[in-house]
């Protein structure tokens, strides 16, 4: 009962994640920001094509194809996606970025099997390795972004309540999309610094 | 404000994550199955008074090992067979099997051996591809390599691989449960063990058991690296994981446990060219916490999976391909762990003298007891049929009878063959 409720959920996250993303293609498409409402009833429409089996030659709904390939997304990651919907204008700290590369360029060479040292590990049950994501937190909250410290308290709080299939603290705040996202982003803001920099050197060049 | 409740909510689920930690089971030392402490002497001498209950048994008189093949379900390929000994006294044997190694229509089949009629029952279907996706609520494109264990409520747990996309290195485990011998199982539960999108772990060999009842897995990685973990489990969810070997050199790892705290694993090289051909060993002194890699066990691996099982009398079977390459020739060793030689006890099977295109593949085997003094052996034969074996308990004391002592195997070198 409770493997079907979790599957169910896990189901119906992934619903809403992947409508999400459309909404975002799309929102690119048309080059506008839509208003909220339009964004909610879109979310609705394709959250449903998502999440209910369509029949026709497939088994599953569309979502467990994507679940199949990517696996349950951190909750980190599922919140920061979310909360586009509501504060698509604000967007995550670049420090934020730069610590979740940072990270996950350690832990990802480390888990696979690098060495005998195994950082995955410690998501079982280390309370070390809680009071430093709980340090992260802190500082965000200190440096007065507080929706991360909500996103990391949510991502403990699943964890603690075994929201998803694992137990692992780690894959409730990392996975390998949200590092994707941090790379693109910095290597982004990297372009942009630098065409900015160019556009005022070409400004202010002496005639 | 906003800060302030942010701050407090943080609290809470700090919390929580430390209540979450305390309730968290301690690791356990292994169980230790009871070992008769049956001395070599003694084997031979039953007339002494106060002696094991067991008879010297006659070369005559003891029956060789017996084979047979586990049913055909007419599919063109069948591969990774395992055993488990159910209440009744019988064994149940897992095997995946369908147009090929891969193919969408592969299946996990099961059939029991009545261990009095020496028949097998009909082999009938324990998960397919599309059962499988549906209880785990994701697309699964193929199956594999099923691995049997027992929990300590009695209760029968499958562990099986399933693969998303790409090739086995693309693998997840999953696992299922049966309350009644493995007649009926439960839906699928997925077992997390990788931060990379859960990619990349199989399960070969079968579990060990702890103390406080939970089962140590042994899995292994094989895409970025090729390595062994060890998987502490409470029934469908990883509770803890350790390494076993790191690099890209090691994987499908056997564990023997020795005592308490105490267990050597073994595992399928998977070295470059150039390297040595042998079985690559890890060992634990604290119950699976940590693993230190040491010395190979110097008897030859082709890379290619190694089974195990160590005896009541505290006897360890290996079943093997002892060559360097190719998978044509399988065999049967036994040590005794107070020596730790390891000797020929039967030639299983032997393509050598075959020209290369004859030769068949002989790979794949899994090593169960049923009373703790026998040995049940499947293996998949050139991929087309899985081959069972019965070594009798007299048997297998004989072999271990004449095993050398511990005077005379100092100077032997691994693996020679038994007299």
């Amino acid at each position: 009962m409770m493997n079907s409720l979790m599957q169910t959920f896990a189901l119906l996250e992934m619903s809403i994640t992947c409508s999400l993303i459309l909404i975002w293609i799309l929102q690119k498409i048309a080059q506008e920001v839509f208003p909220f409402i339009v964004k909610v009833l879109l979310l609705l429409i394709l959250a449903n094509l998502f999440f209910w089996p369509l029949g026709m030659s497939l088994e599953l709904p569309l979502a467990a194809y994507v679940r199949g390939v990517t696996g349950d997304l951190s909750i980190v990651t599922t919140l920061l996606l979310w909360s586009t919907l509501v504060h698509s204008h604000k967007s995550t700290p670049i420090a934020v970025k730069f610590v979740i590369l940072i990270i996950a360029l350690a832990f990802y060479p480390l888990a696979l099997g690098f060495s005998m040292h195994d950082p995955y590990a410690w998501g079982y049950g280390s309370i070390t390795f809680l009071l430093f994501v709980l340090l992260l937190a802190l500082i965000c909250g200190l440096a007065n972004w507080s929706k991360g410290v909500w996103i990391v308290g949510l991502a403990i709080i699943a964890w603690s309540v075994h929201w998803h299939e694992s137990a692992n603290l780690w894959d409730y705040l990392l996975d390998p999309f949200l590092a994707l996202w941090a790379f693109c982003s910095l290597f982004a803001a990297v372009l942009a610094k630098r065409k900015e920099k160019a556009r005022s050197g070409y400004l202010f060049r002496p005639g | 404000m906003n800060r302030v409740i942010a701050l407090c909510f943080l609290l809470l689920a700090a919390v929580l994550g430390f209540i979450h930690i305390e309730g968290r089971p301690a690791w356990a030392p292994f169980a230790i199955p009871e070992v008769a402490q049956i001395e070599s002497e003694e084997v031979q001498s039953d007339s002494k008074p106060g002696a094991p209950k067991l008879k010297l048994v006659t070369q005559s008189a003891i029956a060789a090992p017996r084979a047979d093949w586990v049913p055909d379900t007419g599919v063109a390929s069948v591969h990774a067979a395992s055993l488990i000994a159910l209440k009744d006294g019988n064994v149940r044997a897992f095997w995946f099997a369908g147009s090929r190694e891969g193919a969408a229509d592969v299946v996990i089949n099961s059939a029991v051996f009545d261990t009095k009629t020496n028949a097998w029952s009909a082999p009938e279907v324990v998960m397919d591809r599309v059962a499988a996706e549906k209880g785990l609520a994701r697309y699964i494109a193929k199956l594999g390599n099923p691995v049997p264990a027992r929990l300590s409520d009695g209760r029968l747990q499958l562990f099986f691989v399933t693969v998303s996309i790409g090739g086995w290195a693309g693998s997840s485990i999953s696992t299922i449960f049966s309350d009644d011998e493995g007649s009926t199982w439960s839906r699928p539960e997925r077992l997390i063990t990788s931060p990379l999108i859960n990619l990349s772990t199989l399960v070969k060999s079968p579990a060990v058991q702890f103390s406080d009842g939970r089962l140590g897995l042994p899995a292994y990685h094989e895409w970025i690296g090729r390595f062994g973990e060890f998987l502490r489990l409470d029934a469908a969810q990883v509770i803890d994981k350790r390494r076993m070997s790191s690099g890209r050199s090691a994987i499908q790892p056997l564990v023997f446990v020795n005592a308490a705290e105490d267990a050597t694993a073994y595992f399928r090289q998977t070295r470059s060219a150039g390297q040595a051909k042998q079985i690559p060993v890890s060992h634990t002194q604290n119950a699976g916490q940590s693993w230190q890699s040491v010395s190979d066990l110097e008897v030859a691996n082709p890379n290619s999976a190694v089974a195990g099982l160590t005896l009541q009398s505290g006897a360890h079977l290996l079943a093997l391909n002892n060559i360097e390459a190719g998978r044509h020739r399988l065999v049967l060793l036994m040590s005794d762990p107070k020596v730790g030689q390891w000797q020929l006890i039967d030639v299983l099977e032997d393509d050598e003298a075959l020209p290369n295109e004859q030769r068949k593949e002989y790979s794949y085997p899994y090593l169960m007891s049923a009373t703790g003094n026998d040995a049940h052996l499947a293996y998949t034969w050139d991929r087309k049929k899985i081959r069972h074996v019965y070594f009798s308990s007299a048997w297998l004391t004989r072999a271990f009878s004449q095993l050398p002592q511990q005077s005379s195997a100092q100077s032997m070198p691994d693996s020679k063959e038994a007299p």
